[in-house]
Order: structure tokens, then C-alpha cells, then sequence
């Protein structure tokens, strides 16, 4: 059905006019109320302070006791004195913990998803389905449980990590995997290593499962070429694999930068919502913090629509360093 | 209908749906309008009429079936009465207190927690205790003071607590273990915190470098906060003062000493113990801690788990400083009503029955498993009665009237969760001095105000 200004919709009859808009109004009222609005609203916010406690306006609450603030959260959080308030400097901590966790865990499940996404595309067409399952399984537990799983894993008497080490060692080892604050490796706290470690578990099978879609797209004969041509297994990953799956590796670029800047429900339960001494706390535990624990709606917003910026900023950034101009 | 028409038509109804669907409800009036409807002072008695009560609580199954149990009876009093509960997990029970009330959608008769309350009143979302009901003077007569509290803002009652909220004071003992440490004598008591820190070194234990039982579990967010600011009134301090918060004081500073002795003298190990790990009520009821600060709501949470630890667990109250062991409280659950509500002389009489009854009050702290709110119910008939039910409630019932309230905070659970517990956690495992967690301490808060 063409709806264009060139097309005949015009001349249709009534009855198919309103078959459109009985097929189009739930999904743009769906898509209005709970998409477009709650952003919208989100957007506003950031521009009040308000406070789902105080009644404020006649129109959303805004106003009134919820007044105005103009761009007043977004100066504050450019306020980089060690006396900034508490809010501040937790916003200061969270956006470095979300960057640092984003960019690390990227290259991370890159460089283990694409060359086991190669291993396993290799493998046996008997057994290729079985790997896809196993590490696929992780990616269908729910986050809850996988947050609690790992910190029975870390947990520094009972867990199996230290319980593996005191075997090793021949003596107790109590190490704090995830509440230590001074625990570092490399200048990184271990803690959000330990989280790191954890999200990456979960997430392996998305992205595997992408790649190994897209490696049984290329065609066979590019490879045969390559055969006949003398080139060896690495040449053929370096120079045919990689190139051709570009666009894929584009996109789950996008997807794991997307999703790693919204990591949540581990943090909130694997470190209690941040610890130790907040160096696991990343923007959307301080978005839920502020939102819902201390009802900051305002402040909370503005770090929403900070977090949007960034995730939007850095999206665009990989799409156009990884855009390819051919298709195959 | 042009396609353009059909655009600018979809989006007046979405539009419009929009405005309609997030506007529907009666908009509050302005804030200095907005003061709640008192009921008059001498009202007629309850009306024939048929009237219906929403009331909402958290899920805690122990509470509400004695609030129905006592539901129930006064129906049967008043069949014009009709009582229904709603219940809500606690998550989302803060959540829609949080957003209902502003909306006006709240049901009649709500369950709030003690410092809860002023921040819902302040936005003249809380009816005031009428006088009919009980005078603010006769309420601080009869209920402790550490519970009355957090329902009286700027000198109006808003509610009626129905339990003694308590997280200092005794701490958990596993005679057991002290039995097999040669502490038999623990449960008598300790003289001093010299007393009590030999002790709960000697029920430590440490192998190969690693703390696998704490002698005294403290560390726990609570048991941070309330040890802090108990330590503080008992060296005679103030943390709250008529020129804002104070904590970077002698008395402060003494208390961060004895709590910092705790660690060093390997009666805890704060890296291991703490909220996100080995956390106080999990650690105790598991044997890691032989010690545990948590009030004695753990004891029905736990007892079900955990049976023969249970058994032989007992409160002992912890040395005091000062001569009368004065510990810190937040006011704990109770009843307040609605400003909204179209039935608030009901509600109120409701709440006065649950609330300010001895024998219904009693009732439900021992249906509950709560410490009583009511001064008549922590003596005499009603304490045996209670001890008889709990016997864990002893050494609590003779300090309730010590109990000092925290004070009012714009957000109390910031100041004890946000900045208390994690600055001094940082304090207990060496990451600040002393006078940097005091003055970080007290910036923070006083921001907050």
C-alpha cells in the first residue's frame, strides 16, 4: 500500500481508509504512549527538579513545587571541584565506570566471539549445533540469576574461585573478589573486573550466534578462490573473514556498546548497587538511584538524557568508522 | 482524506490520548492550598452509612494477617465497615506510595514507615491525626518517643506507629558458640566494651590470614549507622543541632575511635564482612559471625532456615557508654490516612483501634513479631505476654525507653545508606582517616538538607 503524497490513496474507498487506520492507530497509540511519551516526558524532566513526591503542577507535576531549572543539572555536572556535591561527584564516578566498562568489555567479546564464532563455524556439523547451544544457554538465564551465580563464585570463604586457589595453594586463600576497594590489576579495580568477567559470560552467546550466522552468509566460493590462490587459515580470517563480515562486526559493535552501557541488574546485585566504595557504579545504577531510591527525578533525567548522548554519540561514531560501501 | 490529514489526524488523537490519559486525574491544587481537610474536633460517631476502607500495606505475611485478624474483628463491631487489603512487595510498595500519592490514587488507610512520614505530609498528601483520635501531647504520652517521632512534622501528628523499630541496643549471641569458646557467662552480660571486645575477639576466628568468623558482625549498613550515631549521644554529643548537622565533633571522633578498636583489635574484618558480602543476618544465621547487630525482625526471617541456630541464639544488650544506654531509632511501621480519603473519620477510627487499643496493639506485635510502640504494652501483662511469644524480646523491652529518634531528614535513608555506611565502611577498612570520614560525613549530609 502506497501512503505517499504520489501514490493513489486518494482515490481509495472509505472502507479501505478505514481498515488503515484501524490498522495503524493501536500500534501509533501503542508506540505514542509508551515510547514517544515516556521519552518526551524523560526529556522534560531533565529540566525540572522534580520529585515523584511532591505534587507540583497541574500539568505533569511540573511546576509548582517541581519548578523549572532550566539547564541548571547539566552545569552542575560539568562542576569538576572535589567539593562538587555528593550527586555530582557520584554522576563524575558513574560516567567513568560506564566508559571504562563499555570500552573493555568490547574488544573483550570481540576477540573472544569472532575467533570461537570461527572455531565453532569449523567444527563438525554434527557438534557445530551443540556449541551454539551450550554457549548460547548463558545468554537465556536470567541476569538475576547469573549475578548471583558469580558472586557464589567469588564469594571470599565459600566461593569457588578462592576454593580452587586454597586447593592450589595448599592454604586458605580469602581474597575479596568483589568487595575489596583496594584490590587492583593493572590499575583496574578487581571488583569490576569480577563484573566484567561475569557480564561477559552471560553475553558471549549474542553475539556468537550473530557471527555465526553471518560467517555461513559468506559465500563458499570466495573461500575456494582463496584455496586455489595458496593462502593459509590466518590469511583467509585476515583477508576474507574479517573484510567480509564488517558490517556484522559493525553491528555488533553497536549492539554490545549499546547493551554494555546499560548494564544494571548484575551490578545492582552482584556489588549491591556499586560497591566497593562505588567503583562498580556505572550511570544507570545512579540513573535508578537517584529515580527511584531517592526520588531525584529531575537530576536522574539529566543523566538519562547524558547517557542517550553518549550512547547516540559513540553508535554513530562506530558506524561510520566501520561502514562499508559493497554488499556481497 | 489526504495523506497529510491523515497524519495530522492520528496525531491529535495520540496527542489528545496523551493529554487525556496523563491528565485524567483531579489535578492537586496549588501547594498553599493543599493543606489536608482536618476533620472537626468533636465529630459525630462513626455514620450508619456503609462505608469502605482500602487499606495498603507491604507483603510481610506476618503483619497483615494480624491486621486482618484485627480487620475482621472490628468489622463484626461495626458491620456499616468494610475493611479490604491491598499488598504490595516492598520495592514497589515505595514505589507506588511514591507516585500514587501525588496522583491522588491512594487508598484510605496507607502503612507507612516511621521516616516515611513527614516527607508525604510536607506534600499535603497525609491527613492530621485528629484530636478526637488522640492530641499530639496525649500521643507523646503514651507512645516511646523514639516511634512517635517520625509521625509528628512541624508539630502536627500525621499517624500512629504500631511497632518499637530497633536495629541497637542487643546484639545476636550464638551461645553455642561462646560454649565452646569457655563463655558460658556471655548471655549475663557485658560490664564494659572491654569486657565485650575480649570476648568477641576470643570468638573470632582467623585461619591462614583470612577471617572465616567474626567475633562482632557490625558492619552491616544499619549496624554502621546505628552504632555511629548511638556511640555519639551516649559521649554526650548532638549530631543534630540548631546549626545543621554536626558530626565532626570530639564525640564523633570518639565514636569512630571505639568502632575502628572493633577492627583492630580482629573482632571483624570490614573487607569481608559487610552489606554486599557475608551481611549480617546471612553471616550469623550461617555461624560466620558469632556476634551479630541486627534488631530481632531476624529472628522470624531467619528461625524458619536456620532452626538450631535459632535455638540457641540470645539478645544480650551491648555496654553503654553513658550511664543510660541510649541508642539511636527510626520510627517504625504504622497507620496513617490519606488526606484524599472520602472516608477519614472511618479510617481514623480504624486505626485508632488497631493503633491505640493496648490489648489490639499487643495483638498484633504478637502476631507481628514486633516490639510494641504503645509505653502500656512494654510492662506489665502485655510484656510477659510478649516475652512469653518471643523470649528474645527480654533485654529490648528494658531499653525501649532509652531509645532516642534519628531526627528528621529531608532523606533518611541517603544520609544512613549513601553517605553513613559507605564512609565509614571506607573509614573501617583504612580508606580515610578519621577526620576526613567526619567531615565528609558532615558535608554530605548538611548538602542534602
Amino acid at each position: 500500500m502506497n501512503l505517499s503524497r504520489s501514490g493513489n490513496f486518494h482515490g481509495r474507498d472509505a472502507a479501505q481508509r478505514r481498515f488503515v487506520f484501524a490498522a495503524i492507530l493501536p500500534m501509533v497509540l501503542y508506540l505514542g504512549f509508551f515510547a514517544l511519551f515516556p521519552i518526551l516526558w524523560g526529556l522534560a524532566l531533565a529540566f525540572f527538579d522534580y520529585s515523584a513526591r511532591r505534587a507540583g503542577g497541574p500539568i505533569l507535576g511540573m511546576g509548582g513545587d517541581n519548578p523549572f531549572v532550566g539547564l541548571q543539572h547539566f552545569r552542575e555536572m560539568l562542576n569538576f571541584s572535589p567539593d562538587a556535591p555528593l550527586i555530582v561527584r557520584q554522576f563524575h564516578t558513574s560516567l567513568k565506570t560506564t566508559l571504562f566498562f563499555a570500552f573493555l568489555i568490547l574488544p573483550l567479546n570481540l576477540a573472544i566471539t569472532l575467533p570461537l564464532a570461527v572455531m565453532i563455524e569449523s567444527a563438525h556439523t554434527r557438534i557445530k549445533g551443540l556449541f551454539r547451544l551450550i554457549f548460547f544457554l548463558a545468554v537465556l538465564a536470567p541476569s538475576v540469576g547469573v549475578a548471583i551465580m558469580w558472586s557464589y563464585i567469588y564469594h571470599p570463604q565459600r566461593g569457588l574461585l578462592n576454593g580452587i586457589l586454597t586447593a592450589l595453594s595448599g592454604k586458605l586463600v580469602g581474597i575479596s573478589w568483589i568487595t575489596d576497594p583496594d584490590l587492583f590489576f593493572l590499575g583496574i579495580p578487581v571488583a569490576l573486573l569480577a563484573v566484567i568477567v561475569a557480564y561477559l559470560w552471560q553475553d558471549l552467546g549474542y553475539n556468537l550466534v550473530i557471527f555465526i550466522a553471518a560467517l555461513q552468509s559468506i559465500p563458499e566460493s570466495l573461500r575456494d578462490a582463496a584455496r586455489i590462490d595458496g593462502v593459509s587459515d590466518w590469511q583467509m580470517f585476515r583477508y576474507i573473514t574479517i573484510p567480509l563480515l564488517k558490517p556484522t562486526i559493525l553491528l555488533v559493535c553497536v549492539l554490545t556498546m549499546i547493551s554494555s552501557f546499560q548494564v544494571f541488574d548484575i551490578i545492582q546485585v552482584m556489588t549491591e548497587g556499586g560497591g566497593p566504595n562505588e567503583l562498580t557504579r556505572v550511570m544507570v545504577i545512579d540513573i535508578y538511584n537517584n529515580a527511584f531510591r531517592f526520588q531525584r527525578m529531575g537530576w536522574a533525567s539529566a543523566v538519562s538524557v547524558v547517557l542517550f548522548l553518549l550512547v547516540f554519540i559513540i553508535s554513530l561514531l562506530q558506524s561510520r568508522l566501520l561502514r562499508t560501501e559493497w554488499e556481497y | 482524506m489526504k495523506p497529510n490529514t491523515i497524519l495530522v489526524f492520528v496525531s491529535l488523537v495520540v496527542a489528545a490520548a496523551l493529554v487525556l490519559s496523563a491528565c485524567g486525574g483531579a489535578a492537586p491544587p496549588p501547594a498553599e492550598t493543599r493543606q489536608p481537610e482536618a476533620l472537626p474536633l468533636e465529630t459525630a460517631p462513626v455514620a450508619a452509612e456503609k462505608v469502605s476502607l482500602r487499606v495498603w500495606t507491604h507483603q510481610n505475611d506476618a503483619f497483615n494477617e494480624g491486621l486482618q485478624t484485627l480487620a475482621d474483628a472490628y468489622m463484626a463491631e461495626h458491620p456499616e465497615v468494610e475493611i479490604a487489603f491491598e499488598t504490595f512487595d516492598y520495592d514497589t510498595y515505595i514505589q507506588t506510595l511514591q507516585t500514587a500519592l501525588p496522583a491522588g490514587t491512594q487508598a484510605d488507610i496507607l502503612q507507612m514507615f516511621g521516616s516515611w512520614v513527614c516527607s508525604y505530609a510536607k506534600g499535603g498528601n497525609l491527613a492530621q491525626v485528629p484530636e478526637n483520635v488522640i492530641t499530639l501531647e496525649a500521643a507523646q504520652e503514651q507512645i516511646f518517643s523514639a516511634q512517635i517521632a517520625g509521625y509528628i512534622c512541624d508539630d502536627q501528628l500525621y499517624g500512629i506507629p504500631q511497632e518499637f523499630n530497633i536495629e541497637y541496643g542487643a546484639a545476636l549471641v550464638n551461645t553455642r558458640l561462646a560454649e565452646e569458646t569457655n563463655l558460658a557467662d556471655i548471655t549475663s552480660g557485658w560490664s564494659d566494651w572491654e569486657a565485650f571486645i575480649a570476648d568477641a575477639r576470643q570468638l573470632a576466628v582467623v585461619q591462614d590470614g583470612v577471617m572465616t568468623r567474626a567475633g562482632y558482625n557490625f558492619t552491616g549498613s544499619d549496624g554502621i549507622a546505628a552504632t555511629f550515631y548511638s556511640l555519639i549521644l551516649q559521649n554526650g554529643g548532638q549530631y543534630l543541632t540548631d546549626e545543621g548537622f554536626r558530626v565532626n565533633t570530639p564525640e564523633g571522633m570518639k565514636a569512630l575511635e571505639l568502632m575502628k578498636r572493633f577492627v583492630d583489635e580482629g573482632l571483624v574484618d570490614p573487607v569481608l564482612f559487610n552489606d554486599e558480602q557475608n551481611w549480617v543476618g546471612d553471616s550469623y544465621f550461617e555461624e560466620t559471625s558469632a556476634i551479630g547487630l541486627v534488631g530481632p525482625w531476624v529472628i522470624p526471617e531467619y528461625a524458619g532456615d536456620f532452626p538450631d541456630v535459632a535455638e540457641v541464639t540470645q539478645y544480650v544488650p551491648l555496654p553503654s557508654i553513658s550511664p543510660d544506654p541510649v541508642f539511636v531509632a527510626s520510627s517504625g511501621w504504622g497507620l496513617t490516612v490519606s488526606a484524599k480519603s472520602p472516608a477519614q473519620q472511618a479510617a481514623w477510627d480504624f486505626v485508632r483501634y488497631v493503633t491505640l487499643n493496648p490489648e489490639n496493639a499487643v495483638q498484633w506485635n504478637i502476631a507481628s513479631g514486633t516490639l510494641p510502640a504503645l509505653q502500656a504494652n512494654a510492662s506489665g501483662a502485655a510484656a510477659e505476654n510478649l516475652i512469653a511469644e518471643f523470649p528474645y524480646f527480654e533485654p529490648f523491652l528494658k531499653i525501649l525507653e532509652y531509645g532516642v529518634h534519628e531526627g528528621h531528614f529531608p532523606d533518611r535513608d541517603l544520609v544512613w545508606y549513601d553517605i553513613t555506611y559507605p564512609r565509614v565502611l571506607e573509614f573501617l577498612q583504612g580508606n580515610l582517616t578519621a577526620q576526613e570520614t567526619l567531615e565528609t560525613i558532615e558535608r554530605e549530609v548538611n548538602e542534602s538538607f
